[in-house]
């Protein structure tokens, strides 16, 4: 029960041949070994690990490998410049205290720019209704909606 | 900010400011590798079968079928567990039962595969015969006389825990006081939540010396209870390595090591190969410890004027059926009940009693959220009965700096007093009542300067310099994402004139960092962050005596900044500091700049009487907050938060307000919306969908003012602020809605249907009379 | 997670013919927000998954404007419905169920037919389309049928779906003028939750804006399968609609219900809940109509 697919993964071209019943978050941490995208509780209630496919943020946990096919995926290994430079949102949260234990982080900042791609111009609420899938037990979330605003304020760009 | 002591208004480089957490960068690209990324070569994959009671005999187990099953190297039950081998203070927990389970998590067989879903297989073809026994669910009743025995060895449900004290005289205090309030509070099961789930891999070497890879806040403590292990298996004198990973979470929830930590060290041994055990997230409520639920009885008086008179608590532990540390947060109760406020009578009991249920732990606050929520509470009641304004009766009967409480607790700085005019400034607590709308205040005391529970309470330091500048502190402190890294790297790099680039600290692993107690007690930036402050003292004094021969000054008169050493009044003769290191370095006798340190604070163990000076200094806080009650639904939703702190000195505002802001959105789940929900000992609602965390759409904003009182002992004056955030929530919380709506409630957590009740019942009393 | 083959049918046809093929090893899947959690935890354990995600048609959601008619393909996610003006602007109580159901993250993949197929007693999605009476579209091996959406469910996690059955649009009628309509769940915490109670409410006025012409009183968890208050609505009919009489429909729809216990809130609870919503959501209907018109 094996299929070939085929994606774009952090702008890279990928065919891989998966198991029909992976699931995307399977394929990405234990079968290409990128860890970023955190697994929380497998059940699609923690956000923990979240990415963009097709700019919409979804639970790798609970969406099927198989369903990547053809598809643009995004993960938190994709958001740094090969050179380094953070990525806006991954600056603002650490610049603003948004990390802590950091096991929500790469979940939240996906989720943060799913939202800051469709809406660069969010407000507090819909940050609020945007990130309210992703569970965080260390910031109180004070600092990581501090971090989101502070990055759209910044308008995607790195001071 | 207050500053209450202008001479130690010296200006900084590194102290007081906002850097961001050092591993913040790699944590936001994913990078950072946790438990759960760590992969071993030719590891299997452990996993624990549980029981299917609360109580009940083992009857027969029979593991042939998943002995047989392919890939599986092992299996073990409680007859494969060495009879030494148990966990927990009481020892009264082997990591798999034999005989008989006493509750839901007890572990009744292990097994080791080649992959996650075979070992789940071979978990399943495992077949137990059970005879189920009446289980005992409420520690009130297990407290009866025909009350069944949780463990019949230990012949009564009650432990044999001395947590029993009475200062002053409390019988003749209250006949002399002018009002008395007497109530009943309970308080729930909550659980850590850590995102990151419990993990562990063990592995032993060919001379059977163990590594373990454990998400653990006491590698030290956590290394000997597993070389405790080791001696049970027939293992002395060998060697355990204990490395920490970066965690997803502590909050207490790391202070003990558990079953699947000792199973994972049984069945690398029973494989000699790397096992890894991995929680998922029904596992990690289920198997993982709790914050103690309390059964709490208190009586509080005061006089005409409003003085607190004495205070007279008594409380009912459910210990669940093994002991943890939550069995003796009574010890921390004590200190808000003896010492939050003046009060000089006092009187507290506590019993914990063996039920079927969880077990608890510690869990941030250590008791005092429990004992403050009783105490705050009643003090607003006994404020209405006195007819005294519920801020002025916090303001009488303040701590002040130089108190010796009657615990024996020396109050070296207290910024109580500034921390409730803080409140007031963000907060009108007594302003125009709007319908449904209501403030509350509560104060929290907290151990600042360490806390002096085990015999040790140190920590220690090793510095080292390279030819560059460049320093690595090996620190016994534990980072878990709360900024210790960031706090001993900015000590270090202010006390050496360097860079906080410049520092790499090195945590978290036993071979090569020394001895600490743990990451508890808010005690981090205090002992680690002194620690390391005495090692970089020493390492500035060599620096500083090489710098008198290299720039021919008085060694009294160098400075020590921007990586250059230079002469007070003559800033022209300076070097930078790598040369001088250099030339140390590479000079006949040369000599490599390294410092040892080991800090151990000047508090007292707890006497018999339970007196003493537990911790060096003692935090303060208190909390304002205004809430909006729906009285057609009870809903309650928090307006406005004000966390006062008085936390000696922020080292880094940034990641100190993180701690607060943290805590207190812990505290609000505590007092609105968490709570383990058990059935006869089963947890009910072990997932995130029915245990009611806090999302980001529920958060608010919240003010944090700082409070500076400049702690004479503590590190360039601090004091700790871990847990005090979520210390006063909850009574801030309960005397708010109280506030905006006449009823009180008792019972966390306080949810909408409690509020509905209890405005129903008032209404219907009202329209009775 | 137990393996099994996925099928990507781009027809229903096909999807029919493939669980001809595989029948009860068989299951369908559309977002796949709730089976995959099935199988992952082992409560269903299929061979073949048939996915609907390839069926265009499915997907769909279309006002006809000379009709009126609104077709919503079953799989529609959440979020579309959320995100889409039209939703937000004339049917404000689909916009309050979907734009709550769990996380973004769901609602960009999960989908109103998989919600309403799925069945649960707490069914958000399926509250409005009762109230606007929605009608199913079904299509399995003996061809197509419709069924009122109110008429879907027998019981918790059972429908009257036949095996090999797919749900493949909800159409919802034409909307009389002065109509509002709104939903609330209500919870104990701002997102992320199943409701303690769900409460929808659909009020049409006559002319004079003031008499009641038609009356929807929908509640979720107020039952093993989500239910109308008929003798709440019945009340409401041809009455002029005040708080007063809010009350009243809220008290009567209260003991209609049958809510029971459990670990997510108490019965008595969710009757007061229920009594205070159907008058609030009933207000919040008048001030819809009020705005509209």
């Amino acid at each position: 029960m094996a299929t070939n697919i085929s994606f774009l993964l952090n702008g890279d071209k990928i065919s891989y041949e998966i198991k029909d019943h992976w699931t995307l978050l399977h394929l990405l941490r234990e079968e290409m070994g990128l860890i970023g995208t955190k697994e929380g509780c497998g059940n699609g209630e923690c956000g923990a690990c979240t990415v963009i496919v097709d700019k919409l943020a979804i639970n790798s946990c609970l969406y099927l490998a198989i369903d990547a096919d053809e598809k643009i995926i995004e993960t938190i290994e994709g958001l740094a410049s090969t050179d380094g430079t953070l990525h806006p949102l991954q600056q603002s949260f650490v610049d603003n205290g948004g990390i802590q234990c950091g096991f929500c982080s790469p979940g939240m900042i996906m989720s943060s720019k799913a939202l800051l791609d469709e809406n660069p111009k969010a407000g507090h609420e819909e940050i609020k209704h945007a990130l309210a899938g992703n569970i965080c037990r260390c910031t109180g979330y004070v600092q990581i909606l501090d971090s989101v605003e502070a990055a759209r304020d910044k308008g995607g760009q790195n001071e | 900010m207050s500053n209450l002591n202008p001479d130690t208004n010296r200006e900084f480089d590194v102290i007081g400011k906002r850097i961001p957490k050092l591993d913040a960068a790699q944590k936001a690209m994913g990078r950072a590798e946790y438990i759960q990324d760590i992969k071993l070569p030719g590891m299997l994959f452990g996993k624990i079968l549980y029981c299917k009671y609360a109580h009940a005999s083992i009857v027969k187990i029979d593991t042939s079928k998943a002995r047989a099953l392919a890939g599986v190297h092992a299996v073990l039950t409680g007859q494969d567990v060495p009879k030494k081998m148990k966990m927990g203070f009481y020892k009264d927990n082997p990591p798999i039962k034999k005989g008989k389970v006493c509750s839901f998590r007890d572990e009744v067989a292990a097994v080791a595969a080649i992959s996650p879903e075979i070992a789940k297989k071979a978990l399943d073809l495992i077949e137990i015969e059970y005879e189920e026994l009446p289980g005992i669910f409420d520690p009130e009743k297990a407290m009866e006389k025909d009350s069944p025995l949780v463990h019949e060895y230990h012949k009564s449900n009650v432990l044999k825990l001395p947590w029993k004290l009475h200062y002053g005289d409390v019988e003749k205090a209250e006949k002399e006081s002018d009002f008395v309030v007497e109530e009943k509070f309970t308080t729930q099961w909550v659980t850590h939540c850590c995102l990151g789930t419990s993990g562990a891999i063990a592995l032993f070497d060919s001379n059977d010396n163990l590594t373990i890879h454990t998400n653990t806040q006491i590698p030290s403590l956590a290394q000997k209870d597993f070389l405790e292990s080791l001696k049970a298996m027939g293992l002395e004198n060998k060697r355990v390595r204990v490395i920490k990973p970066i965690i997803g979470g502590g909050f207490g929830s790391k202070l003990d090591t558990y079953a699947y930590e000792h199973i994972a060290i049984l069945l690398a041994y029973a494989c000699r190969k790397p096992v890894k055990i991995m929680f998922d997230r029904v596992e990690e409520f289920k198997a993982t410890s709790t914050r103690q639920p309390t059964v709490i009885y208190i009586k509080q008086g005061c006089d005409k004027n409003g003085k607190l008179t004495f205070r007279d608590m008594r409380m009912i532990l459910d210990n669940g059926a093994y002991t943890s540390w939550g069995a003796t947060t009574p010890s921390v109760m004590m200190m808000p009940i003896t010492s939050l406020y003046r009060v000089d009578n006092v009187k507290y009991n506590a019993k914990c009693v063996y039920t079927n249920n969880t077990y608890s732990q510690a869990m941030r606050g250590y008791g005092n959220p429990q004992a403050t929520f009783a105490i705050e509470s009643t003090l607003d009641m006994l404020a209405q009965k006195a007819g005294i304004d519920r801020v002025e009766i916090r303001r009488l009967n303040r701590n002040q700096p130089g108190d010796v409480t009657p615990q024996g607790f020396k109050i070296s700085s207290c910024g109580l007093s500034e921390c409730i005019d803080e409140v007031e400034k963000e907060l009108t607590i007594d302003g125009p009542k709007e319908k449904g709308i209501g403030t509350g205040i509560a104060s929290l005391i907290h151990v600042g300067g360490g806390a002096r529970i085990y015999k040790s309470d140190g920590c220690g330091a090793i510095l080292k310099m390279d030819d560059y500048g460049k320093v690595d502190i090996f620190t016994g402190g534990t980072d878990m994402g709360q900024g210790l890294d960031n706090i001993t790297a900015q000590i270090v790099a202010e006390e050496l004139g360097l860079f906080v680039e410049d520092i790499n600290v090195v945590h978290s692993d036993t071979d090569v960092c020394p001895w600490d107690v743990g990451a508890h007690a808010s005690r981090s930036t205090f002992v680690a962050g002194n620690a390391a402050l005495g090692a970089a003292k020493k390492v500035k004094e060599t620096i500083l005596e090489y710098g008198s021969k290299l720039l021919d000054a008085d060694p009294k008169n160098l400075v020590l900044k921007d990586r250059t050493i230079f002469v007070l009044d003559d800033p022209e003769k300076s070097m930078p500091i790598d040369k001088l290191l250099r030339k140390a370095h590479f000079s006949p006798q040369g000599k490599m700049l390294m410092a040892d340190f080991f800090y151990d604070p000047d508090n007292e163990n707890m006497g018999k009487e339970f007196k003493g000076n537990m911790s060096v200094t003692y935090a303060f806080g208190a909390h304002g907050v205004k809430v909006k009650v729906d009285e057609e639904t009870g809903k309650v939703k928090v307006l406005d938060y004000v966390a006062a702190h008085d936390v000696g000195r922020a080292i880094n505002p940034l990641l100190l307000e993180g701690q607060v802001y943290g805590g207190v959105v812990m505290g609000l789940g505590y007092a609105l919306t968490e709570e383990v929900v058990t059935k006869d000992g089963q947890n009910m609602n072990a997932n995130f969908r029915d245990y009611k965390l806090f999302t980001a759409k529920d958060a608010i904003r919240i003010k944090a003012p700082v409070v500076e009182t400049y702690d004479e002992y503590g590190p360039f004056g601090a004091k700790g602020i871990g847990e005090p955030g979520c210390v006063p929530t909850a009574p801030a919380i309960a005397n708010a809605i109280y506030d905006a709506v006449g009823v009180r409630i008792f019972d966390l957590p306080i949810t909408p249907e409690k509020v509905l009740a209890a405005l129903k019942e008032k209404k219907s009393a009202t329209t009775k009379i | 997670m137990k393996p099994f083959k996925y099928l990507s049918p781009t027809t229903v046809e096909k999807a029919i013919s493939y669980y001809g093929e595989h029948s009860e090893t068989a299951k369908f899947i559309a977002g796949g927000t709730d089976v995959i959690v099935k199988v992952k935890e082992g409560w269903m354990e299929p061979d073949y998954l048939i996915s609907l995600k390839k069926i265009e048609e499915m997907g769909e959601l279309h006002k006809n404007e000379a009709t009126g008619e609104l077709s919503i393909g079953a799989l529609v996610t959440h979020a579309t419905l959320e995100k889409s003006l039209m939703i937000q602007n004339e049917y404000p109580i689909i916009y309050d169920a979907v734009s709550n159901i769990g996380s973004l993250q769901v609602r960009n993949v999960g989908t109103i037919g998989g919600n309403l197929i799925n069945a649960v007693p707490s069914a958000d999605g399926a509250i409005p389309l009762i109230a606007l009476d929605g009608v199913a579209l079904l299509h399995g091996p003996s061809g197509e049928r419709s069924a009122q959406v109110k008429d879907l469910f027998i019981a918790p996690y059972k429908t009257i779906l036949k095996s090999g059955e797919i749900l493949k649009k909800i159409t919802i009628p034409t909307q009389a003028p002065n109509t509002g309509s709104a939903y609330i769940k209500f919870g104990r915490r701002a997102a992320m939750e199943l409701p303690l109670i769900g409460i929808g409410v659909l009020l049409t006025l006559e002319d004079d804006m003031e008499t009641c012409s038609k009356a929807r009183i929908c509640l979720g968890v107020a039952a093993p399968t989500p239910m109308r208050a008929f003798d709440a609505e019945k009340l409401l009919i041809g009455k002029k609609i005040n708080k007063e009489i809010l009350i009243e429909a809220g008290n009567i729809a209260a003991d209609e219900s049958k809510v029971r216990n459990s670990i997510r809130g108490k019965a008595w609870h969710r009757k007061e809940m229920i009594r205070v919503h159907v008058k609030r959501m009933g207000l919040k209907c008048l001030e819809i109509i009020k705005n509209n018109s």
